[in-house]
């Protein structure tokens, strides 16, 4: 039965993808993309009633592995060599090297480690990649459509496109499922590979430029990886997760093995795009939506996330850790600011998830079982809510085409359902009840004795707040009016409500979420619980949560207010305030002016470029972070 | 657990007349301070029954689901304090109150309404890390968020935190809407954004946001009341002097813009923490 789920969830996505690239023709490209969803979704459903188990595979997948390794830094050279990047080249020959140091000269091939090693961390990973993912790859159906369309090609690129949506699932799968780190950088490796093509897909100068840049710094983090690998070998004469776990309190507290933590923690940060990285990420937005809200919600990104709080046992305590910490903290903070000067909503969207995963950074570095129960569960209604929202910053795109927030005012109107379930998203993210809050209240409570972490914290959430509120008030910015009804492909439709309903009702769902995957898992690796559930909520000594009662009252509340909202009279709807006479200027409010002239009312928001822009203030931030970094990298040598 | 929650309860169902009175009062010593006499203490509850009692015009209707949204967020965080709940819990509340009052002055196109709900957007920046701060220095004191732990702390707060206190009275003064910090909407209507985040709310939606209003003084207050926790007399004499220092400030001051006011109540607020946090690690 095991064998089966971690079969189908991990090597059947490669075989699909190969009969994706294969099909011709959009009618069995969409039965193998909703048949392998189908599967994936319920495969990871039935994993999740397993509990935590390990599992070998034979000795065939090792030799495999091995020859995979060398292929994909092979054809990365290759790539390299293309884009004459020195960078690439140089660091992917490093990384061969290492790899053959590491395979041929140091690793114990008499001792045999199980092949895949699944507790509850991986289980929710998996079940978001493969629940979300899919729901994004169906999504990409209709997507494609209309992105092809658009660009009027002579010849389609989609089965190229689903070819590596699909392998990348079943390579994402194999990463968070796998007890061997050399087999973790393997599945590491192709999503690198992955990201690289789907980022360069439409094929315009921006988008290899962009690609090249995402290349190249997944390299840099790829290269730490092997380093790391090679120093934990030597140092521990073991790479499977189990048995480092096993002994993670006596690693911890001899404060042993953080030069290849740092660096594996360093291969995070890349991955997960953080400052000075940030870039890759940002720019992975030319890349068309599903690729965007794939890279940025539910697989690519979380991989770094996933490694680091994976690795978080073993540094309990340690300066490392601090560091840690406090570099979560400042890059939450500074991609919130930046998220603040833009009015691009692609953009937004981007900087608020490379701020929320800075944040789990930063739970992951506190360190405390409270502040990694947070940390799970802002990977979960991260990943929910971050796919609800590009999927719809995508779909009003094509629609309006544009995809800046100002242009979005009184969407209400033009897209009523889709307004509605971007509000939803945005709403899920920033308030509470629901589970981002929940997270986000125990990472402060749990940092609260690190004042300068708590203050990048406090800044940080204010900020995006200031963000968000902005964005969702502009989409029902309109005169009053009936909205027209919008027509969707129901491959669109779908997966858009189906996350919206799951942002809430998982949000419903927390305590019991808590108890059956999150709970389990800290009690593997931290002597204490972080929470116990009880009185509708989550309580701990330092704090209580009362989830149901808030839910119940703030539901009445809001159920009350919409029923007010929808008993407005159409006969009692005024004109806005103009302070003049008021006229009507093309369908938009606004008053006579000077000379009888209509003159139209438009307003704008501050975005303050000179304090939040991208130039000014990401060379700031770039700066602060490899200090950090710089010092993270003193501190565990020293 | 039931006695609590009938207090709370009680105590929620009381707020809105103090918090009303309190309006009342603050109208007359403003008055007093300016040489005028002033309407009778009542004119609130005067003014919002009034309000109540006009037709429900809107200029969209997502304004009216704000204002109820508002209410509810003001009136649920208000009873978590009262049910002694957790500090940070009562924050989140708060904020959705916020978020949403400025989601429906933005759903109005109205440009007053528009840079109004900008501003407020701006003000939340200002005041929320602060309280944030303040709240972290008084479980750092005490060891949790939850207000049953603060009241049991055997000294009063104010003597380890007498610095976020004052951040404590920034934030207030920003809550409260007075100079020099009645930015994004003015008292008076004869502003340049005339009444900005409120000019498009109207009739009995504009009562609802009032008595929110009153909710939410009543909150800050009570945060204030737990620097002193430990005696009746040192809550009154605290509150009172705090609250008539902010009249005095209201009145003494001019309005600023916000860009003053993020620059100087984050640098201000922000250093303080520090030291005060700083002093009780020394200490």
């Amino acid at each position: 039965m095991r064998d089966t789920l971690v079969f189908a969830t991990v090597l059947l996505p490669f075989f699909a993808a190969v009969l994706a690239f294969l099909a011709r023709g959009a009618a069995p490209r969409k039965l193998i993309m909703v048949a392998t969803s189908l599967v994936l979704i319920t495969a990871s459903a039935c994993l999740l009633t397993q509990g935590p188990f390990t599992l070998g595979a034979s000795p065939i997948f090792e030799a495999l592995v091995t020859v995979g390794d060398f292929a994909l830094l092979g054809i990365i050279v290759f790539f390299g060599v293309r884009l004459k990047n020195q960078l690439v080249v140089w660091l992917s020959l490093g990384q061969i090297a290492g790899l053959a140091f590491l395979d041929f000269f140091l690793a114990d091939h008499a001792a045999t480690a199980p092949a895949f090693y699944v507790d509850d961390l991986s289980l929710v990973m998996v079940a978001i990649i493969s629940m979300i993912g899919s729901l994004i790859g169906v999504y990409a159906l209709g997507y494609m459509k209309g992105h092809e369309e658009h660009l009027h090609l002579e010849k389609s690129r989609q089965p190229r496109f689903f070819f590596f949506i699909i392998l990348f699932l079943g390579a994402m799968n194999g990463l968070v499922l796998a007890d061997s780190l050399s087999w973790m950088y393997f599945f590491w490796e192709i999503t690198t590979l992955c990201s690289f093509v789907l980022i360069g897909h439409d094929g315009t100068d921006i988008a290899r430029k962009n690609a090249e840049r995402a290349l190249w710094m997944n390299v840099v983090g790829g290269a730490a990886f092997v380093l790391g690998l090679i120093l934990l070998q030597k140092g521990a004469q073991t790479l499977s997760l189990q048995a480092l776990l096993a002994i993670a309190p006596e690693i911890s507290a001899g404060g042993l093995l953080v030069v290849p933590l740092f660096l594996l923690i360093f291969a995070g940060f890349t991955k997960a795009a953080q400052a000075p990285f940030q870039s890759w990420l940002t720019g992975a937005m030319v890349a068309p939506t599903p690729v965007s809200a794939l890279l940025h919600s539910s697989t690519m990104v979380k991989a770094g996330v996933y490694l680091i709080v994976r690795l978080a046992p073993l540094f309990v305590g340690t300066y490392l850790s601090a560091l840690v910490a406090l570099f979560g903290a400042f890059c939450f903070l500074a991609m919130a600011a930046m998220a603040v000067g833009q009015s691009n909503g692609k953009k937004i969207l981007a900087y608020s998830t490379i701020s929320n995963l800075a944040l789990i950074i930063a739970c992951a570095g506190i360190n405390t079982p409270a502040s990694i129960t947070a940390a799970v569960l802002l990977i979960i209604f991260h990943a929910v809510s971050k796919a609800l929202l590009f999927m719809c910053v995508g779909s009003i795109e094509q629609r309006i085409g544009s995809r800046d927030i100002e242009d979005m005012r009184g969407l209400s109107r033009v897209m009523p359902r889709t307004a509605v379930l971007t509000a939803i998203g945005i709403m899920t993210m920033m308030l509470p009840p629901f589970g981002m809050l929940l997270a986000k209240w125990m990472a402060i409570e749990s940092a609260s004795a690190q004042f300068l972490v708590v203050a990048m914290l406090a800044m940080g959430s204010a900020l995006t707040v200031l963000f968000w509120a902005r964005w969702a008030g502009m989409l029902f910015s309109a005169p009053f009016g009936r909205g027209t009804p919008e027509e969707q492909p129901p491959s669109v439709r779908l997966p858009l409500t189906i996350l919206a309903g799951a942002s809430v009702i998982l949000s419903l769902g927390a305590p019991f979420l808590y108890n059956r995957l999150v709970a389990p898992m800290v009690a593997m690796y931290y002597a204490a619980p972080g929470y116990a559930v009880s009185t509708g909520g989550m309580e701990n000594v330092s704090g209580v949560f009362w989830i149901y009662p808030l839910f119940l009252i703030l539901g009445i509340g809001f159920i009350v207010a919409l029923r007010a909202a929808g008993r407005i009279n159409p006969a009692d709807v005024a004109a806005p305030y103009m302070c003049g006479a008021q006229r009507d200027v093309n369908g938009h409010p606004g008053f006579t002016g000077p000379m009888n002239q209509p003159v139209a009312a438009t307003p704008g928001n501050a975005y303050l470029p000179r304090i939040f822009g991208e130039e000014m203030l990401g060379r700031y931030a770039n700066v602060a972070a490899l200090a950090l970094v710089a010092l993270m990298l003193g501190g565990v040598l020293w | 657990m039931v006695g609590k929650l009938v207090l709370a309860l009680l105590a929620v169902a009381l707020t809105p007349l103090v918090g009303g009175l309190l309006a009342g009062v603050d109208r007359r010593l403003t008055a007093w301070l300016q040489s005028r006499y002033g309407p009778p203490v009542l004119q609130p509850f005067y003014d919002v029954l009034k309000l109540l009692g006009k037709t429900k015009m809107v200029v969209n209707p997502w304004q009216a689901l704000s204002a109820s949204v508002y209410l509810a967020a003001a009136v649920t965080s208000v009873f978590i304090f009262f049910m002694q709940g957790d500090l940070l819990l009562i924050f989140f509340v708060l904020t959705i109150g916020a978020v949403f009052l400025v989601v429906g002055a933005l759903s109005a196109p109205s440009p007053y309404s528009q840079i109004g709900g900008q501003r407020e957007l701006w003000q939340m920046l200002a005041y929320e890390p602060l309280l944030i701060l303040v709240f972290v220095s008084m479980a750092m004191v005490t060891g949790s968020f939850r207000i049953t732990a603060i009241l049991e702390h055997p000294t009063p707060l104010l003597y380890d935190l007498p610095l976020m206190f004052i951040v404590l009275g920034y934030v207030l003064t920003i809550k409260l809407r007075k100079s020099p910090f009645d930015i994004s909407a003015s008292q008076h209507a004869h502003q340049e954004i005339v009444r900005g985040v409120l000019t498009e709310y109207s009739g009995p939606h504009l009562a609802l946001l009032e008595i929110a209003h009153w909710f939410e003084v009543v909150l800050v207050l009570g945060i204030c009341s737990l620097f002193f926790a430990t005696s009746a007399l040192g809550v009154v004499v605290l509150l009172a002097a705090t609250y008539f220092l902010e009249i005095l400030i209201d009145n003494v001051m001019a309005r600023m813009t916000w860009r003053w006011m993020l620059r100087s109540v984050l640098t201000v607020g922000l250093v303080l923490s520090l030291v005060n946090i700083l002093w009780l690690y020394v200490a």
